[in-house]
């Protein structure tokens, strides 16, 4: 089993780079997700280790077989490269039915008439498609049509199977199922997957490993929870969670090796780090994700409920405090008169705090509010 | 609302100019004229009188061998062969074109559209110019034998194998527009996929690829093959003088003789049950539960096959075959027209051009040198007059006729109306000009006036022009209309500042398909007015008395003029041939 290693990978058309010097090591049995918005790179990055795009510079690797090298002049065809690939619009083929379709692959690999017949039986029993066999593409659903394409791509048993946002197509509830079929099949099949989407709760939910990108450069590549709690930048930071990271410009000023008093916002207050840091200059960012602004009765801050988004399980409360709109999360459903006086405090030790000019993170840790007066 | 007036004037305008010239045409082919009943009566002692009923005109025709079914035979081969060569020619470049890295593919792509543009007779002449030799046909001596003394043996220059040529050679542009457009619009994703599951270039190219351009390829054979069966010009210069008849050729001779008037329409109904009949099969073909309707999603750069060393030799054949049938036509009739003796290229003189004197020397009366002859400019004008106004017609109808179409997609009435104006395109262009002949001898008023041609010019083109006017309608979504609806924009303003800017490019392609069209016809308009009226027919004239030096220099005139207006038209509007036929 492969794990694929990209070094120093560049794609660039005339002045416009793509993909920008991006090194990577995809780990065999992985399930890694390439992320960022549209025009990001992800997917150049997931055709140029497929082989569909060419790289203009750099060396993909899996394991130690070398696929593509710009200096060794070295670029095996997609097609002895023994992937899958998943097509954003799946790609079926219109003229032939989907059993042809699904066959299509393993007659080209010379698999013999009966395990033929075998396997697509089998792939049509675990997609469920049994029914429609014989039918054309153009008379299936869109979720039909999904469950075709990743039949036809798993049938011939790819080690690496590549997907190039597949559910972006279905609407939301059947992109939910797929989601944890996507997941189940990881499992079960044992592949690595490769998988780009600009879905942030899809890269959270489905991979092990996110690579997030922005402008063809890579931005962090680590497990999601890592991801959404430790973000590398300010970019990552409020890409990843929904509703997003509240980001809130700040001075700091560090009074010990792993203390800054900081004020944002007319506030005053102590940043506690987790662990030591050193802050570069005054100007920071502090970042707080929604669900570390509890809404308490004794809470130190007091702001206006700008509006209020109950959706049932949870509710999204919007608090105006000194010209800023901060977002809050509360479990349950409240509704706020808009205006109402509402106190919140900052909770937990999952306070980030970067550095404004660069946008790196420099610390995570503690907000200690002053003892409220009064 | 306006859409739902247009779309019952329209049902009820193009019913009757389909169902009343079928009408009248079938009705002539049961009646006899006087001449043909005093024949008939002699021959089976009827007794016949003129307008009676019978059906001796169908006895006639279809027990006589040589007038029907020997030619019926050639035409079928001729327009087999054609649709052949017009597939692969144009296949083949379309393959290259959109699919490898062969060079200057603008180039190339720009100059194979020209034998399409051209008069289809435009290669019959050349091929005339430079084939003809002392040994076949009249003797006249042709560029090849006056230039190295080879003779080639008559069947290459007359006959079956010239017509196929020039007929597959002038319909492989338009193969290349049809089957390219698909090629192009065809999600790269689908080859993809393929290459993903390991399959070669071959297997790609017959599994996916092929099958899923077979519509387009379905299209272009039934299109070549009905117009192959229906073009005269050709089998007139390179086919008769071998004596190489076909259907066309027959109608001609069949109309133009008194005693034989109701086998002609005879003849037109065979021509227009084949049309039918290719329709049905194209129908069948494309009704099948396969749809080919190709999904466009992100299909990222297709990756074209590398010709590598091979690139230079097959970029440098295309550019001599292009050469051949796109440039050398042009340079053959600007040769021919000044030469005094045909083969001889030692007479050069402008003589034919700028003479203001009347030229001798010749059967008939050939007036003055081009540029002063006043029977050429009021024939070309008169193509440039018809040509305007059909275009103008033909060009609103089919945004009309889109509009209320896409408009009212789905209901009885758009089914019908689309339908209605498809099917002109059924019927033979030499057919269609019998029809109106049949109508106007009994609307006499219509008989050899502007009216008419304009009639007939109009009807016949009106298939493409409704085809790209529906495309281009049904691609705009009706919401942008109704934002204009909202804010009280009448319907005329709505069309003309917000529909028709839109798709000006598509639009103005729609009336430049037909004017290009209408310049250079022959077929169509040759039975309905007299050889002075247009400049096609003139030229036919000339060549008919062989005077050699005006009809090729009246045919530079038109490929000239056809040309200049595509290339003008095309860098102001960015309206082409190719979207005018459903191209990309």
């Amino acid at each position: 089993m492969p794990s694929i290693v990209l070094t120093h990978v560049t794609k660039q058309w005339g002045k416009f780079i793509g993909v920008n010097d991006l090194n990577l090591e995809i780990e065999d049995g992985a399930f890694v997700t390439l992320l960022g918005s549209s025009g990001c790179g992800k997917t150049t990055t997931l055709r140029m280790i497929a082989g569909l795009e060419t790289p203009t510079r750099g060396e993909i690797r899996f394991d130690d077989k070398i696929m593509f090298s710009s200096d060794k002049n070295i670029n095996i065809p997609p097609a002895r490269r023994e992937v899958g690939f998943l097509f954003q619009n799946y790609a079926l083929w219109p003229h032939m039915t989907v059993t042809q379709n699904i066959a299509f692959g393993l007659e080209t690999l010379k698999w013999k008439k009966p395990d033929i017949t075998a396997r697509v039986k089998e792939m049509l029993d675990i997609m469920r498609i049994g029914p429609f066999a014989d039918r054309y593409p153009a008379e299936l659903s869109g979720g039909q049509q999904q469950r075709v394409a990743i039949a036809r791509t798993l049938a011939p048993k790819p080690r690496v199977l590549f997907m190039d946002e597949p559910l972006s197509n279905l609407d939301a509830k059947l992109r939910g199922e797929m989601r944890t079929e996507l997941k189940r099949l990881h499992k079960d099949t044992g592949s690595t997957f490769v998988y780009v989407t600009h879905d942030q709760l899809e890269a959270m939910t489905l991979s092990t490993r996110i690579c997030m990108m922005n402008e063809g450069v890579l931005q962090q590549y680590a497990p999601p929870l890592e991801v959404y709690n430790r973000p590398a930048n300010l970019f990552v930071a409020d890409f990843v969670g929904n509703p997003s990271m509240n980001l809130i410009d700040a001075t700091a000023k560090q009074t010990a090796p792993d203390e800054a008093e900081i004020s944002f916002l007319g506030q005053r207050a102590v940043f506690r780090g987790n662990e030591p840091f050193r802050l570069p200059a005054d100007s920071a960012v502090l970042g707080i994700r929604p669900e570390f602004l509890p809404i308490t009765p004794d809470g130190g801050l007091e702001g206006q409920a700008y509006s209020t988004l109950p959706a049932g399980m949870e509710t999204t409360v919007k608090i105006k405090l000194g010209g800023a709109i901060l977002s809050a999360v509360v479990f349950g459903a409240i509704d706020y008169e808009t205006d109402a006086a509402i106190r919140f405090s900052v909770a937990g030790d999952g306070i980030l705090l970067f550095d404004r000019a660069s946008g790196q993170r420099v610390a995570s840790g503690s907000v200690l509010l002053p003892a409220r007066k009064g | 609302m306006q859409a739902n007036v247009l779309i019952v004037l329209f049902a009820v305008l193009l019913v009757i100019l389909t169902v009343y010239p079928m009408y009248s045409v079938i009705r002539s082919s049961l009646t006899v004229g006087r001449m043909e009943a005093m024949r008939y009566n002699t021959l089976y002692h009827t007794k016949l009188s003129a307008d009676d009923f019978t059906l001796l005109n169908y006895r006639e025709l279809l027990t006589n061998v040589s007038t029907f079914w020997k030619p019926l035979w050639n035409s079928l081969r001729m327009s087999a062969y054609a649709s052949l060569i017009a597939i692969v020619l144009g296949g083949t470049v379309a393959f290259l074109i959109t699919r490898t890295d062969i060079r200057a593919k603008k180039f190339f792509s720009s100059v194979f559209i020209f034998p399409y543009i051209m008069p289809s007779w435009t290669l019959a002449l050349v091929w005339k110019n430079v084939f003809a030799n002392s040994r076949v046909g009249t003797g006249v001596v042709g560029m090849l034998e006056s230039l190295t003394g080879i003779c080639v043996p008559s069947w290459v220059v007359y006959g079956i194998f010239p017509c196929a040529l020039v007929m597959g050679i002038h319909y492989a542009p338009f193969a290349y527009i049809l089957i390219g457009g698909t090629l192009r619009n065809m999600d790269a994703n689908l080859e993809e996929a393929a290459t993903i599951l390991q399959a070669g270039r071959g297997r790609i190219l017959r599994r996916i690829t092929i099958p899923i351009v077979m519509p387009a390829l379905f299209s272009t054979v039934l299109l070549v093959f009905s117009s192959t069966m229906a073009s005269y010009a050709v089998p007139v210069f390179v086919g008769s003088p071998g004596n190489f008849f076909v259907l066309s050729t027959q109608l001609t001779s069949l109309y133009n003789t008194m005693a034989t008037k109701g086998q002609a329409f005879v003849m037109t109904i065979v021509l227009i049950l084949f049309g039918v009949m290719l329709l049905g099969i194209n129908l069948w073909f494309t009704g099948k539960r396969k749809s080919f309707t190709t999904v466009t999603g992100k299909s990222g750069q297709v990756s074209y096959i590398r010709l590598g060393r091979a690139n230079t030799v097959i970029s440098a054949v295309l550019a001599v075959l292009l050469f051949l049938i796109a440039i050398f036509p042009i340079i053959s009739f600007a040769l021919e027209s000044m030469v005094e003796v045909q083969g001889n290229y030692a007479t050069l003189t402008l003589k034919y051009w700028l003479s203001r004197e009347d030229i001798g020397g010749f059967a008939v009366n050939a007036g003055k040198g081009i540029l002063f002859n006043g029977m050429i400019w009021s024939a070309l004008w008169g193509s440039i007059k018809l040509s305007l106004i059909v275009s103008l017609i033909v060009g609103t109808g089919g945004i009309l006729i889109g509009y209320a179409v896409a408009r009212k997609r789905g209901t009885r009435l758009a089914g019908l109306v689309s339908g209605l104006a498809f099917f002109p395109y059924l019927v033979p262009s030499m057919a269609f000009g019998a029809i109106f002949l049949a109508v106007s001898t009994r609307l006499t008023f219509l008989r050899g006036t502007l009216l008419l041609l304009v009639i007939v010019g109009s009807i016949k083109y009106l298939p493409f022009a409704s085809r790209s006017g529906t495309n281009s309608m049904m691609q705009l979504s009706g919401e942008i209309e109704e934002a204009a609806v909202i804010v009280g924009a009448s319907w005329p303003k709505r069309m003309l500042r917000i529909l028709f800017p839109i798709q000006k490019s598509s639009f103005i392609s729609g009336y430049l398909l037909p004017f290009i069209s209408c310049m250079r016809e022959l077929s169509l308009f040759i039975l309905l007015t007299t050889s002075g009226t247009l400049i096609t027919t003139l030229l036919s004239y000339f060549d008919e008395k062989a005077v050699t030096q005006m009809s090729n220099g009246i045919n530079l005139l038109i490929v000239i003029i056809v040309l200049l207006v595509n290339f003008t038209t095309n860098k102001l509007t960015g309206a082409s041939i190719d979207k005018g036929v459903g191209g990309n």
